[in-house]
């Protein structure tokens, strides 16, 4: 058994760098949204604010926890990325049918007269309104509304530089006990909510996030 | 667990093409004909409550039953090994073999090796040390309508984009939404490029013991 799990573990990194090849790495870090669409998010002129590294969704008993990670993954020391001029949505939909949302849930940066960055959350169900304030900062709404954005550890965990030398070298050489991601950081938000305010009867809900550019000034 | 073993040349698993031994091909004994790798029972696998692969790529939407437990692909916690899922639906006939046949060993990393936060705001501090706390106060953001932006990324389930949208679709995807992907637009170019990911591994996989969920190709 020992040898097939390690076979199959070589096998699967094949997997990968035949997918690498398909899919033109010309970046080491593209991983679960990580730097994609490319020709947005890498080289001269790159996106970064904009680029979505992951959305988590999850619940508990009472809350549902939306997690949006962006702009990464940046060494430590690397300022987070707010930028003005980025919409970020997530898009929520309890009917049973994930083509169209009933929550919408738009995130924007914004500075004050001190050049303070803050973070407004519009549309949060089960949010009396707006919420907003300064980034790294908790921002609630009543007691089961909490908002959040600022800079994180990456969450994501994969063996990239495992990965990425199996595809130079054709020697295998990826291990469990190193992730690229470790010690990287996000531009992040973090959004809870009473679950009952989407519930709907039993139908799961699905979601799914966008980020968007200002046309024009 | 350190994993360095050789591997054959991408490229060459195994596709052996009939007719090309040289030699008296007249008394070689003709090699059985290699049927073509069909990936369509993979997107056609369930994996949990009816869902199948297709359904949980297409259209590109994470979904969360709140009244099941939570864990990808029934939504997506911080810690969940998605990498390792993901292949396992991906590749393996889940027949045979248990979606976390890969996660179980583990084959990534089973963790960032920073715990997350037990409570709000639930994601790691930043490494290096958190920013301080924000300040301040009447911060003017924008008030502009969603159409006044363009599209920039999208993102649902973790590395459909990523994974299964290659090349030039790549810009063309991100621009597109759920209710585009429900038509079936992108079914043909993800059932292509899955099959450009099995066709040269299907029977390495087989020749390790793992019943694939694709049929066809090398191996048995």
């Amino acid at each position: 058994m020992r040898r097939r799990e390690t076979a199959a573990a070589a096998l699967i990194v094949a997997a990968l760098s035949i997918g690498a090849a398909g899919l033109a790495f010309h970046h080491k870090a593209r991983a679960a949204d990580h730097l994609d669409p490319p020709a947005r998010t890498t080289g001269e002129g790159a996106d970064v604010a904009s680029d979505i590294a992951d959305i988590f969704v999850w619940n508990d008993a009472s809350t549902v926890k939306i997690v949006m990670t962006t702009a990464g993954p940046q060494a430590p020391g690397t300022p987070p990325t707010y930028d003005r001029d980025v919409l970020y949505q997530l898009h929520i939909a309890n009917t049973g049918d994930p083509t169209t949302s009933q929550f919408d849930i738009n995130i924007r940066y914004g500075k004050d007269a001190a050049g303070n960055w803050g973070v407004q959350f519009v549309g949060i169900p089960g949010a009396s309104g707006p919420v907003s304030g300064p980034v790294q900062t908790v921002l609630a709404d009543g007691a089961l509304v909490k908002a959040e954005a600022g800079l994180f550890t990456d969450p994501f965990f994969f063996d990239l530089e495992g990965f990425n030398d199996t595809k130079a070298t054709g020697i295998l050489s990826i291990t469990s006990g190193r992730n690229f991601f470790a010690g990287k950081n996000d531009t992040s938000f973090v959004i809870e909510f009473p679950r009952s305010a989407i519930e709907n009867g039993g139908k799961p809900i699905n979601v799914w996030g966008e980020t968007r550019r200002i046309t024009g000034t | 667990m350190k994993l360095v073993s050789l591997l054959a040349p991408l490229g060459v698993t195994g596709l052996l093409l009939a007719g090309c031994g040289g030699g008296d091909s007249s008394s070689s004994p003709t090699p059985p004909a290699i049927a073509a790798v069909d990936v369509t029972p993979c997107l056609n696998q369930v994996v949990y409550e009816g869902r199948t692969v297709a359904n949980l790529v297409v259209p590109d939407v994470l979904q969360l039953d709140m009244n099941q437990p939570s864990g990808f692909p029934n939504g997506r916690r911080l810690t969940d090994p998605v990498v390792d899922l993901t292949l396992a639906v991906l590749f393996l006939d889940l027949k045979s073999e248990p979606v976390d046949t890969l996660a179980k060993l583990p084959l990534d990393p089973s963790s960032t090796g920073v715990p997350q936060l037990a409570s709000f705001p639930y994601l790691a501090p930043a490494s290096g040390g958190a920013p301080a706390p924000g300040a301040g106060a009447g911060f003017a953001f924008r008030t502009d309508p969603p159409a006044a932006y363009t599209r920039v990324d999208r993102m649902g389930m973790p590395a459909v984009a990523t994974a299964l949208i290659n090349g030039a679709n790549k810009t063309p995807y991100n621009d597109d939404n759920p209710a585009i992907d429900a038509t079936g637009k992108w079914v043909p170019t993800i059932k292509s490029d899955l099959l450009a990911l099995t066709t040269p591994l299907i029977g390495q996989f087989r020749s390790l013991g793992l019943k694939t969920c694709a049929t066809g190709g090398t191996g048995s």
